[in-house]
């Protein structure tokens, strides 16, 4: 969808309920060259434009107006599983940016976070690396932790290898990739792989859940 | 009395009254069972004929009347009590004067709890009075058992009043208690709706005032700190709802020690509930691992806290990018007596039962505060 060369600019879509926001998302944006397809204030907005609209990357806030920022990701990767979510978040709700990311959302910023960072973030999530800050690699940590303890473990569900709990306690230390190469002694790739491969297994995770709920539930249409 | 005619207390009553329905069925088939077993007691057959079909009418017809509460006025208690009096006073007519069983017998029982129910102990205490002493003043000879039966009625009817008021207190008590528990919530929503615009502004000042530099600059880093602080009020104020009064959470507490640019704070999105005490330490030792930092390493040194939590501990990380501790620096410093800091932090957390590690090197140097979550020492 996006080109890694850069040949052909970013497709950003913005979505947050602050216009004061949106407009200096998008104003950096564009400054840095990307190109902002669609903008929305509400989850309603942007799966309308959505389709439409066809972005590499969605910025999300996730405290907008129904459906939340959460439905909205999980929607948005329903259609185009190659879409990025990158979650950007102002109040720091930790309860609902691990929902985001368990839905599919590949990165996380505090609204705090600076124009290059912001810029940087986009960018890396775009390429498909998953931007881990120090704080949410904590709460994946928390999760993966909750997941452990659960009464009747389900041998067929995702766990972290060793290797991959140690990379995960090392961001949530705040250690740079190449730090935990470094100290690991890895690839930054390596390092990079393991990132990825834990969201997938949180989110494959999150699918294991869902699905047995709806087993449960009788949902199931079978 | 405005609290008897709460909708949980009436939901009370209602309640009470269904279970006296099944009770009045109860006492008339015993009534009306022994009246038949002593059939060839009676006087006046006919008459005893008429008492029972009177009571087996109004057990049906209070039955009916009791079910709505619009109709439980004085009108019908005092029917039902008046009923059940006016048979005892028969008895001696119907039996002759020296009969042993009334003929309605234990049936007026469901008068009096009636009584007890809607006017609680002082309807049960006067209803009981009222049958005991019309009961033992028909008799010629009072026995043990009748005297008994008296005073069990004129002790029954009071505290069976004194339990439904209690009853209905109660229900009205934690109705007012889950109306306010939800008016919480609903003000803690829409403090969060006011809140997260405070923050999206906070922030954006912040970013702002970073770029624009100088003066803006100065106004971005007031903002953070305002962020910081209603983040951390905001996490306090969530978790304020559901936690037991004699232990405090962790994650909200460490939240507070979060300064953004220097001290960043992971920990899981679930509240870790710890003795205050335990917290109180552990937030402690934090901190002068915190102050290190600063002095060791430099004031706004990046410094980051991870909180992991086990069914059977917690450990607590706080990591900086310094050039750590030279090799043997911590060895003389010990044979000099320097080391308070680093004593202070492995006697709190040792205190708790717990283990402090620092390791150190080219790399930045590392705490790690382990704490059992139950008493006595890590297995």
């Amino acid at each position: 969808m996006n080109e890694p060369d850069g040949s052909a600019p970013l497709r950003v879509m913005v979505v947050d309920d602050h216009p004061l926001w949106r407009d200096a998302v998008e104003r950096d944006l564009t400054a840095a060259g990307l190109d902002v397809v669609a903008v929305a204030a509400d989850g309603r907005e942007a799966l309308a434009r959505f389709p439409a609209a066809r972005p590499d990357v969605v910025v999300l806030d996730l405290q907008i107006p129904p459906p939340d920022g959460v439905q909205v990701t999980a929607e948005v990767v329903a259609q185009a599983p190659g879409v990025r979510v990158l979650v950007l978040s102002a109040s720091g709700e930790q309860a609902d940016v691990l929902a985001a990311v368990k839905a599919g959302a590949t990165g996380y910023l505090v609204k705090s976070a600076s124009r290059e960072e912001l810029l940087s973030a986009v960018r890396r999530v775009a390429e498909g690396d998953p931007v881990f800050t120090p704080g949410l690699a904590g709460l994946v940590l928390g999760e993966f932790q909750r997941i452990s303890e659960a009464p009747t473990p389900d041998p067929g569900e995702p766990r972290l290898t060793d290797r991959e709990t140690e990379v995960l306690k090392m961001v949530a230390k705040g250690m740079s990739y190449r730090q935990i190469a470094e100290r690991l002694v890895l690839s930054h790739r390596t390092v990079q792989n393991h990132v990825q491969n834990i969201l997938t297994k949180l989110q494959m995770h999150n699918r294991v859940e869902l699905t047995r709920y709806a087993i449960e539930r009788g949902i199931d249409g079978d | 009395m405005s609290s008897w005619s709460a909708p949980a207390a009436v939901a009370v009553q209602d309640r009470l009254f269904r279970a006296l329905a099944v009770l009045r069925g109860i006492v008339l088939v015993n009534a009306v069972a022994l009246d038949l077993y002593r059939a060839g007691n009676f006087n006046h057959p006919r008459a005893a004929a008429a008492c029972v079909a009177a009571m087996v009418l109004w057990t049906g017809f209070a039955t009916w009347a009791y079910a709505d509460p619009r109709r439980r006025t004085f009108l019908l208690l005092a029917a039902d009590l008046g009923l059940a009096l006016t048979l005892l006073l028969l008895t001696p007519v119907v039996k002759g004067a020296d009969f042993h069983a009334t003929v309605p017998g234990f049936w007026v029982m469901a008068a009096l709890l009636a009584w007890a129910i809607r006017y609680r102990w002082v309807g049960g205490l006067v209803a009981g009075l009222l049958l005991a002493g019309v009961d033992l003043s028909l008799r010629h000879q009072v026995r043990q058992s009748d005297y008994g039966n008296a005073f069990l009625l004129v002790i029954g009817g009071p505290i069976v009043g004194y339990m439904c008021a209690s009853l209905q207190q109660m229900a009205t008590d934690r109705e007012i208690a889950e109306r306010s528990a939800a008016m919480a919530a609903e003000r803690a929503r829409l403090a969060r709706v006011v809140h997260d615009g405070v923050l999206q502004v906070l922030a954006l000042v912040q970013r702002r005032g970073r770029e624009l530099g100088g003066e803006a600059a100065e106004l971005g880093r007031l903002a953070g700190e305002q962020e910081r602080e209603l983040r951390a009020l905001i996490r306090a104020q969530d978790a304020v709802t559901t936690r037991a009064a004699d232990t405090v959470d962790l994650v909200t507490e460490l939240g507070k020690l979060e300064r953004s640019g220097s001290v960043t704070v992971s920990a899981p999105a679930d509240a870790v509930e710890l003795p205050a005490t335990t917290v109180r330490e552990l937030l402690a030792a934090t901190r002068a691992c915190l102050d290190n930092v600063r002095i060791h390493v430099g004031e706004a040194a990046p410094a980051w806290v991870l909180l992991q939590a086990f069914p059977d501990r917690v450990e607590l990380s706080v990591r900086d990018d310094g050039p750590g501790i030279p090799a043997g620096r911590l060895v003389e410093a010990e044979t000099q007596g320097r080391l308070g800091v680093v004593q202070s932090i492995r006697g709190r957390i040792a205190d708790l039962g717990g283990t402090a590690e620092l390791v150190t090197g080219p790399h930045g140097s590392e705490w790690e505060l382990v704490v059992p979550r139950s008493e006595g020492p890590l297995s």
